[in-house]
């Protein structure tokens, strides 16, 4: 597990963080997001962007809730959360990919040749409000970012490309800097240790991927001791297309196109009775998940849907999860 | 040539110095494919098992100046 990151992602991040220099040094660090208003209470709410989120009225639910604990969502989530009038204590952001993550947040210089040059988003099923009339809608959401930029704070990884640091920037978000582990930090080669010693950053084991950085963020940062996740499923419904998956052409490259039913994995959730599948990088995150929580925080499942689902997993409804006192 | 072809071909007209242990060369073969798989795959970013998951959180509450950026 320790050698899932590629060469690739190591050279982009270290890359990015170099280029995101100047701005860190100018810039706060998570360690100052351990104010009050964050840690004060014991529990929070992760929401990612799985697809179980738009199978139930999840929106509705968090909305009608008197939950008063902090509420910490995926980049990818973030524009779900403010379109359903959620606004987030904090948003976290990681991925490196050059491109791809800024359309999250509205992208000022987005064209049709760039929507026409990467169709991810045309798949992709996290959000199926970005398949639609995409340029208009990256419009739309500059607009809703930019007006609620000023009220949300983000947990921004030094290996972001720039135009996700200058978004972040332009609609006016009080960012807090952090670095994501990359190897083990004791190893005196270690690019985590490099980079630290570049930028003096915090690092933080995000265990792969933006959902499960934002449990870190919830547990480790801000010790929060009863933490619900929702949109978290590492993995699809089974009427969900293989095209629509987060790695198809990946997939598609690596095995060729009649070999997929061989590489998605199907798994059968005790919880719901029902079978989910999933692709090696999601259960690749599911398994470091399930190896990174520990009995110090609970965590509470109230996806609905997916594979997350072992040790360590309490899997409850959201509604119940938000109508408990934690403290 | 497929597996169980090459399985139906080879076996039987050789002895082995060592036991072949067939159930783990299949295991490490699909070890092997989830790692290639992983790697080409990517992701968002590592997974360092068996580590704290935090780092320098103590020293890092603002960062110093650096000049090796």
């Amino acid at each position: 597990m320790s050698k899932i990151t590629s060469a690739k992602v190591r050279d982009l991040g270290f890359d990015n963080a170099r280029k995101n220099a100047a701005r860190i040094r100018g810039g706060k660090t998570i360690a100052e997001l351990r104010i009050p208003e964050l840690i004060e209470n014991s529990s929070a709410l992760v929401i990612a962007a799985g697809p179980s989120i738009h199978r139930y009225d999840t929106a509705g639910i968090i909305k009608r809730s008197q939950f008063n604990g902090t509420i910490i969502v995926t980049d990818s989530a973030m524009s779900w959360c403010l379109r359903n009038g959620i606004i987030p204590n904090l948003v976290v952001t990681l991925d490196p990919h050059p491109h791809r993550i800024a359309r999250w947040f509205g992208m000022r210089d987005l064209t049709e040749g760039s929507i026409l040059a990467d169709d991810y988003f045309a798949r992709q099923d996290m959000d199926p409000e970005f398949r639609r009339d995409q340029l208009g809608f990256n419009n739309e959401l500059l607009e809703l970012v930019n007006a609620h930029g000023p009220s949300m704070r983000i947990a921004i990884s030094s290996s972001v490309a720039e135009s996700v640091a200058d978004r972040v920037v332009d609609a006016r978000m009080d960012a807090y800097w952090w670095n994501p582990m990359y190897d083990d930090y004791e190893d005196p080669e270690s690019l985590t240790r490099k980079i630290h010693s570049m930028n003096n950053l915090p690092c933080v084991n995000a265990g792969g991927n933006v959902g499960t950085a934002c449990w870190v963020f919830a547990h480790a940062v801000l010790q929060k001791t009863h933490v619900g996740i929702v949109g978290m499923d590492f993995g699809y419904y089974s009427d969900t297309p293989y095209s629509s998956t987060q790695y198809y052409k990946e997939i598609v490259d690596l095995v060729g196109p009649d070999r997929l039913d061989d590489v998605f994995v199907r798994i059968f959730n005790p919880h719901l009775h029902r079978e989910f599948y999933t692709d090696p990088a999601y259960l690749a995150y599911r398994d470091a998940f399930l190896e990174m929580i520990s009995e110090a925080s609970r965590v509470y499942n109230c996806t609905g849907g997916g594979i997350l689902f072992g040790p360590g997993i309490n899997w409850i409804s959201l509604g119940d999860f938000l109508s408990r006192d934690w403290n | 040539m497929g597996e169980e072809q090459k399985k139906e071909v080879l076996k039987g007209n050789f002895t082995t110095r060592k036991p072949v242990l067939a159930d783990d060369m299949e295991r490490d073969l699909t070890d092997e494919f989830e790692l290639e798989a992983l790697k080409r795959l990517g992701g968002s970013i590592a997974f360092v098992s068996k580590k704290k998951l935090l780092f320098g959180m103590d020293e890092g509450k603002s960062p110093k100046e650096s000049d090796k950026a």
